[in-house]
């Protein structure tokens, strides 16, 4: 997974992206909306291949703390046009945990152009999930 | 580290394993050319199954560890982690807290906290059991991972053996899986027994079930007063929920009975009822959907009735080892319950062993099946030689007074020594905190079993009250260094502790004087 190369500026994908800004249209591309990712294949089209930088949330149903959380990531991130948003239920994605060695969830792993550039473990609080979407986005934020 | 490496390493360390010399050929030949797929293969992945696979693939191994729950007659099922982690210590020690808690918010009143409308505390059942099955869960998918992370292959099948050195796995789906090791551990561990009475299977449920029960368990009867039946009738009693006990013979048979008794006064105190001396006969369904059960009282030939809303079946738990097909690996050192006879936890067949609940005689604790897992890694794959103390281990039953012990109960002592050669300490106590709520102190006792002669070796340390399993722990390491009731008497309290009661002991019950506290900090 991490040997996945990002996609360039001249990818189908981005253009596709820029039509559908520019003309509100709905694409295959999630745009706006969570990103659920149920396995692999997902994980790869929608986040690692994504032109927008994506915030992966490791989340568990058992998991209380992430219940705080991940509601708190979909509050802040859905508005933004320039960030995506993908969960990754640990119980239905045993590679991926694997493959980003998730020890304990609720793990956060910040995803730009196919590389992590940050990743924290627990629960954070909303200065500091705002902090992170600031460096993702580069301090811009979509209205 | 190439095979290369590792045979070297072992050449240099391995000695031969008690009575199986060709072993140590035999490792080093299946290292150097994979004779079998793994060197260990574990059915079982409970407490002594993981500790042991764990220990033996940061010594080089290559491991499987199968694991399946079979579902319990109501249908009840869970994640790896065995035992102790799903339906045992675990959930067992959360809903203990819970009783506890639910006590402790009473007792604050007392100390000046200003609790608004005390009578209407009470209870989320549907809430307590999702935070205590969320934290299973939690503990399952740790293991997994842990797993995952040491390389240690997980298959979740049913186990059997095909022949000394085959596994078949039955998965869910039916699908069996073949795989062959060097050594073998059994590590099944047990499930509880259910009586052959009308209705047990149908109607009743056990400590399989009550820890993720759908619905809130209402007036419960549990059948047994062993630990498991005490604890559950102990905590669903503090709960809100009536508990009734069935006692066939005496209450935590094999333990001290003088504090087993102890130990069933507060219960009995505490508003759980008890029925001595009888056993089930029949457990119906009624139309409103309750059960009624019928018991009969031994010793006067009486029948007796009630209805419930739960019966909870605690009469014993016997070991997996039907299912295994022990006789195509060669396996027959069994005993009459159908527990595995395993001196230093090998049985009859050189290469296959047993660890854990599955082990005849062997006291049926998580931190025993874990120590005895890890040191047989040890003596497999590191050619260490020290072999498990199972003597002087000490345990705790968290019923909702504890009771924690280490070493001989009175009884006990008594047989192996005879009474002239004991000297018995004992005494009642306060602790502190107590007063002010006006808890209940008849029953906070405690004693020390000590040869007669000096220096009064101490045999057991017995001990009925709150933390018990705290108090104990620490005891228990002294024991293991062979403290005296010399040393102990001269050792200094911490004030104001429960645990220091073991040091201001003085009182013997040969001297017949009053074992009752006359004041504290003299």
């Amino acid at each position: 997974m991490s040997n996945v190369i990002c996609q360039g500026l001249r990818s189908p994908v981005r253009r596709l992206a820029v039509l559908s800004k520019t003309k509100a249209i709905s694409t295959s591309i999630v745009h706006n909306e969570t990103i659920l990712v149920k396995n692999n294949d997902e994980f790869v089209n929608k986040v690692m291949n994504n032109e927008k930088p994506v915030i992966v949330n490791f989340h568990a149903e058992w998991c209380e703390p992430c219940k705080i959380l991940t509601p708190k990531l979909k509050e802040l991130i859905e508005p933004l046009t320039n960030l995506d948003l993908a969960v990754v239920d640990v119980e239905d994605n045993a590679e991926l945990v694997h493959a980003f060695e998730v020890k304990a969830v609720p793990a956060v792993i910040a995803i730009k152009n196919g590389l992590i550039v940050d990743k924290f473990i627990g629960l954070v609080d909303t200065d500091m999930i705002n902090n992170l979407i600031d460096r993702m986005c580069g301090k811009k934020k979509a209205t | 580290m190439t095979i290369l490496n590792n045979f070297r390493r072992l050449t240099n360390f391995v000695k031969p394993l008690r009575g199986t010399e060709s072993l140590f050929v035999i490792t080093a030949r299946s290292l150097a050319n994979g004779t079998y797929d793994y060197d260990l293969a574990v059915i079982g992945g409970g407490s002594g199954g993981l500790a042991c696979a764990k220990e033996a693939v940061n010594l080089g191994a290559k491991v499987a560890v199968l694991d399946y729950v079979t579902p319990s007659p109501q249908g009840t099922k869970w994640g790896l982690g065995g035992t102790c982690v799903n339906v045992g210590c675990i959930p067992k020690k959360l809903m203990h807290q819970a009783a506890l808690l639910g006590e402790s918010i009473h007792e604050a009143v007392a100390y000046g906290w200003e609790v608004p409308s005390l009578n209407d505390v009470k209870i989320n059942w549907s809430a307590l059991t999702e935070s205590v099955q969320n934290h299973i869960k939690s503990v399952n998918w740790v293991t997994r991972v842990d797993l995952r992370e040491k390389k240690i292959e997980y298959i979740n099948g049913l186990g059997e053996f095909k022949d000394p050195h085959t596994i078949i796995a039955t998965l869910k789906n039916g699908s069996k899986k073949e795989l062959t090791a060097k050594n073998i551990l059994i590590a099944v561990g047990g499930r509880p027994h259910y009586p052959d009475i009308p209705g047990a299977r149908e109607y009743c449920i056990s400590s399989d079930d009550i820890f993720s029960l759908s619905h809130p368990p209402g007036k419960t009867l549990v059948v047994g007063a062993g630990y498991i039946g005490l604890e559950c009738a102990g905590f669903l009693n503090s709960l809100g929920y009536s508990a009734t006990v069935l006692v066939r013979s005496v209450p935590l048979r094999g333990f001290d009975q003088q504090m087993a008794s102890m130990v069933t006064n507060e219960m009995e105190e505490k508003g759980v009822k008890f029925h001595h001396k009888c056993v089930p006969l029949s457990v119906e369904k009624l139309e409103s959907g309750q059960l009624k059960a019928r018991w009969l009282n031994t010793e006067t030939k009486e029948q007796s009735e009630d209805v419930f809303d739960t019966v909870l079946l605690a009469t014993g738990r016997y070991a997996l080892t039907e299912q295994l097909n022990l006789a195509a690996a060669g396996v027959n050192s069994l005993s009459e319950s159908g527990k595995i006879v395993a001196e230093g936890e090998q049985t009859n067949v050189g290469h296959v062993f047993a660890v854990g609940d599955v082990l005849e005689a062997r006291p049926e604790l998580t931190p025993v099946a874990i120590h005895a897992g890890r040191l047989l890694a040890r003596r497999l794959f590191a050619g260490a030689q020290q072999h498990m103390d199972y003597d002087n281990v000490a345990t705790t039953v968290f019923t909702p007074l504890e009771y924690g012990c280490v070493g001989l109960g009175e009884e006990q002592a008594v047989s192996r020594h005879g009474a002239d050669n004991l000297e018995i300490y004992h005494a009642f106590y306060k602790p502190t905190e107590f007063f002010i709520p006006q808890r209940n102190i008849r029953n906070c006792y405690l004693k020390a079993v000590a040869l007669r002669e000096a220096p009064q070796r101490i045999l057991g340390l017995h001990f009925v009250g709150p933390v018990a399993g705290e108090v104990i722990q620490g005891f228990a390491a002294a024991i293991k260094c062979g403290i005296t009731m010399e040393q102990l008497m001269n050792t200094v309290g911490i004030h104001p502790t429960v645990a220091e009661e073991f040091t201001r002991l003085n009182i013997t019950k040969r001297s017949g004087k009053d074992p009752n506290p006359a004041s504290c900090c003299s």
